[in-house]
């Protein structure tokens, strides 16, 4: 491992058995964190992001599971499933305990923000109290220090007269200030790795300003790594510094972010930046990807954008392609997963017949689409 | 029922031409009061009598907003959570009885009709709601879901309406097959457009969306938002659209009116308000947004706090407890650079965001490059001896009593048209910086 990467995932797979069916919710992504940096992972809802967020730190519950993959964080397995020669697949002895994730991992070396910060709080227990009892806990702390430490922490993530405040409950402060407070507890134990599942989408956007700023200031002064996950392409574009996009439980363009808005590789990430609305500017006429997102249960054959892509063929129904870097000489790697890029797949695209597909055809066809689960028609 | 024979809706006798008002709000007020009851009860002697008296709040959701809509034209209203767009909506078509002020509707106005005569002016006036999963009931199918308004208020021959109902679905970018499904079976943005197809069951004029899109995802947003376009140009509609969304906004509407804490601040065209805004919330708010351009160097955290109590609002403007841009007060003579650092001083105390342990450190924090002097001075520097004697209360109180409570701001509530850089409308801004001078 570079010595820089502080986490590798390789081939992940997290998949839940319901009654319908497995649904692959997370289907074999490989990505990177490096030191210092934030990693984005956008999709929009039930592209796998969440998932593939928490497998990281194993915290998949019934009836999901992990069903295959890596993940290294530094020196240690936080999971390791390998097929062998003889096809029976077995655990790598390196892997931690649960009683290790749960002791050395979480909190103390990758801590994780959730989207609703209520749920991670508890309400009879004051903001401080909880605070506190996690440094106590975590860091080996005396009960003085940790307070002291904790009242720190609640300047630093910019609450108000944090003296007074410690004594406050969850309900007494407004989301932000949640926010704010499960920012210092992730920050309290100084991880080397901070996974955010989507920690602004629910507050308005000069809180969320607010909270960008402080993410910011705060990853530069302690070197701290993220891994953002968001469906806002505005806020990737702020403050990631290289961005995964995920489709159906597959990252399918992985490139820095500037690379990634600019020279973007794949059609669905070409497709998806088209169909915003700018603040910035005046559009007339927004240019929306066709259809919807098939099902995890049930994916699309091959290429799994193929059903919505403007640039679909024949070919695209048949292989899957697996990401792969498209940059040319001299850039910075830059991977998609589009049969495209014949120079890199060979699977010979271009003699390939165009297909007709939700985004190919005109308006209104594929509209009674059957697809046998609920929402499964598509839309427009 | 009635029993006359069920009317066409083409004998509207009231139409307005595109480009006439057709709603006018006029000094909107709604507040609701919240407690009551015996949990309520405070211990009140000075009476007489029971020495009991129930207390009650009142939240200033919406207090006094005046807009007009013409017909044609889609009003963007844009605002944080809390700040009454959801509340102006609901009552402006009286889902709220309004505590105070106007609503006319081609003329008419509806804060004065009750009972059937407003049933039948519904009938003009759709809503959409943010939930599309909640706004339809999953007991029925969705070709009777539609069908359902244009039943209570008995319009086209029974027959006809199943028809119509086809119509619409295909209108709305739905598949006329879909008639007997249930809204289970559809995907967010679809049940989306079963709520527009039902909006549009009676033909009204006027359709007021509160958030239609905010709760799906991007790429079904704008097939959502391209469909409305489309059928307002097809039906002739006025839209008043909701949402805190300011890309999406802009995207769909003609004029924007930005809302604070109850008031409207900010109204104007489109272009003008989002290029030349001139108020320092709708500033803020803009700035705030991140832009989906890595390139794009944006300047972030420009507000500091949170939204004031609606219960209690700050007297004045109301967006003064956290403007950037507050008014010096004119009692004080004080240059620019010092009132910039009193203001940064006030907000900090009232905060209580840092600790000092002597007096050149805080000079240093807050007054390096100005300290006032004169009356300003001798107030900043008693603050400066509450904060280091550790009573941050009172120095609180005095650099608000004496600075902030005196500024233009707290004193008058703003009003005023400015001149507009893009086009030729009406633009509003409720700030005392427009004043002229």
């Amino acid at each position: 491992m570079h010595p820089d990467t502080v986490l590798n995932v390789e081939n992940l797979k997290t998949q839940f058995f319901t009654e319908e069916g497995v649904v692959r919710a997370v289907d074999g992504i490989s990505f990177s964190v490096k030191r210092g940096e934030i990693l984005g992972l956008v999709g929009e809802s039930g592209a796998g992001k969440s998932v593939a967020a928490k497998s990281i730190l194993r915290l998949i519950d019934n009836p999901g599971e992990i069903v295959g993959g890596r993940i290294t964080f530094g020196e240690k397995t936080l999971f390791g499933l390998e097929e062998g020669d003889d096809g029976e697949v077995r655990q790598d002895e390196a892997m931690l305990s649960n009683a290790d994730m749960r002791r050395d991992i979480r909190g103390r070396e990758i801590a994780i923000i959730f989207q609703d910060p209520m749920e991670s709080l508890n309400p009879v227990f004051t903001i401080g109290e909880q605070l506190r009892e996690f440094i106590e806990i975590n860091r080996e702390m005396g009960k003085k220090a940790a307070r002291e430490e904790a009242i720190h922490m609640l300047r630093e993530v910019g609450i108000p007269d944090p003296e007074t405040r410690y004594d406050s409950y969850p309900h007494q402060f407004s989301g932000g200030m949640r926010q704010r407070v499960l920012i210092a507890m992730a920050l309290a134990c100084e991880p080397s790795l901070i996974i955010a599942d989507e920690p602004t989408t629910a507050l308005d956007v000069t809180v969320e300003s607010q909270i960008l700023d402080l993410v910011a200031d705060l990853q530069q002064k302690y070197d701290t790594s993220f891994i953002w996950v968001t469906h806002d392409m505005g806020v990737v574009a702020e403050i990631c510094d290289r961005v995964c996009v995920m489709y159906l439980g597959q990252i399918i363009e992985q490139a820095d972010v500037d690379d990634l808005f600019y020279d973007p590789k794949h059609p669905y990430t070409e497709a998806l930046l088209r169909s915003i609305p700018r603040p910035d500017e005046t559009v007339d006429e927004l240019d929306p990807i066709k259809g919807v997102m098939p099902e995890a249960i049930n994916p699309p054959s091959g290429c799994r954008f193929h059903t919505r892509c403007p640039e679909a063929r024949e070919v695209c129904m048949e292989v899957d392609p697996e990401a792969k870097d498209v940059s040319e000489a001299g850039e910075r790697l830059h991977r998609a997963a589009c049969l495209i890029h014949d120079d890199e797949f060979g699977a010979d695209y271009r003699a390939s017949t165009p297909i007709e597909t939700s985004a190919t055809s005109g308006f209104g066809t594929g509209l009674a689409s059957d697809g046998g689960v609920s929402g499964g028609a598509d839309d427009e | 029922m009635s029993s006359e024979p069920a009317r066409s809706i083409s004998d509207d006798d009231d139409d307005i031409a595109f480009g006439e008002t057709l709603v006018s709000v006029e000094n909107l007020t709604k507040h609701f009061t919240t407690g009551g009851g015996l949990l309520s009860l405070r211990y009140d002697a000075t009476g007489g009598g029971f020495p009991f008296r129930t207390h009650s709040d009142r939240v200033r959701a919406v207090e006094n907003v005046s807009f007009d809509i013409k017909k044609g034209e889609t009003l963007g209203i844009v605002g944080e959570s809390g700040c009454g767009k959801s509340t102006l909506a609901r009552t402006i078509l009286k889902l709220h009885a309004p505590t105070d002020g106007d609503i006319y509707f081609k003329g008419e106005n509806l804060a004065d009709l009750t009972g059937e005569a407003l049933r039948k002016r519904r009938r003009e006036m759709q809503m959409i709601f943010q939930d599309p999963q909640s706004s339809l009931d999953p007991r029925m199918k969705v070709g009777p879901i539609v069908e359902e308004p244009m039943k209570a208020h008995d319009i086209y021959d029974p027959d006809e309406r199943s028809d119509r109902v086809r119509d619409l679905l295909e209108k709305v970018g739905l598949d006329p097959q879909h008639y007997n499904r249930y809204p289970h079976e559809f995907s967010g943005g679809q049940r989306q457009r079963v709520n527009l197809a039902r909006a549009l069951a009676v033909n009204p004029d006027f359709i007021v969306c509160d958030e239609p899109v905010s709760a799906l995802d991007v790429s079904i947003q704008a097939q959502v938002l391209n469909t409305m376009k489309r059928l307002q140009r097809e039906f002739g509609l006025t839209y008043l659209f909701i949402a805190h969304d300011l890309s999406v906004i802009r995207h769909i509407s003609d004029r924007v009116g930005v809302m604070y804490l109850g008031q409207l601040v900010e109204l104007a065209d489109r272009d003008e308000l989002f290029e030349n805004p001139q108020h320092p919330y709708t500033r803020s708010l803009l700035e705030s947004i991140p832009v989906p351009d890595p390139r794009v160097e944006g300047r972030r955290g420009v507000l500091e706090g949170d939204v004031p109590s609606p219960i209690n609002p700050p007297s004045g403007c109301r967006f003064r407890t956290r403007c950037p841009d507050l008014i010096a007060p004119d009692t004080y003579e004080m240059s620019d650079a010092e009132w910039v650092n009193v203001r940064r001083f006030m907000r900090a105390v009232d905060r209580r965001t840092f600790t000092v342990t002597d007096r050149a450190e805080l000079l240093a924090e807050f007054f390096d490059d100005a300290y006032p002097d004169g009356e300003a001075g001798d107030v900043t520097d008693r603050a400066i001896d509450n904060v280091l004697a550790d009573e941050w209360e009172t120095a609180a109180t005095l650099l608000q009593e004496r600075f902030a409570e005196q500024s233009i701001c707290a004193l008058r509530e703003p009003s005023y048209e400015v001149e507009p850089e893009h086009g030729t409308n009406q633009h509003f801004a409720a700030c005392h910086l427009n004043a002229d001078d």
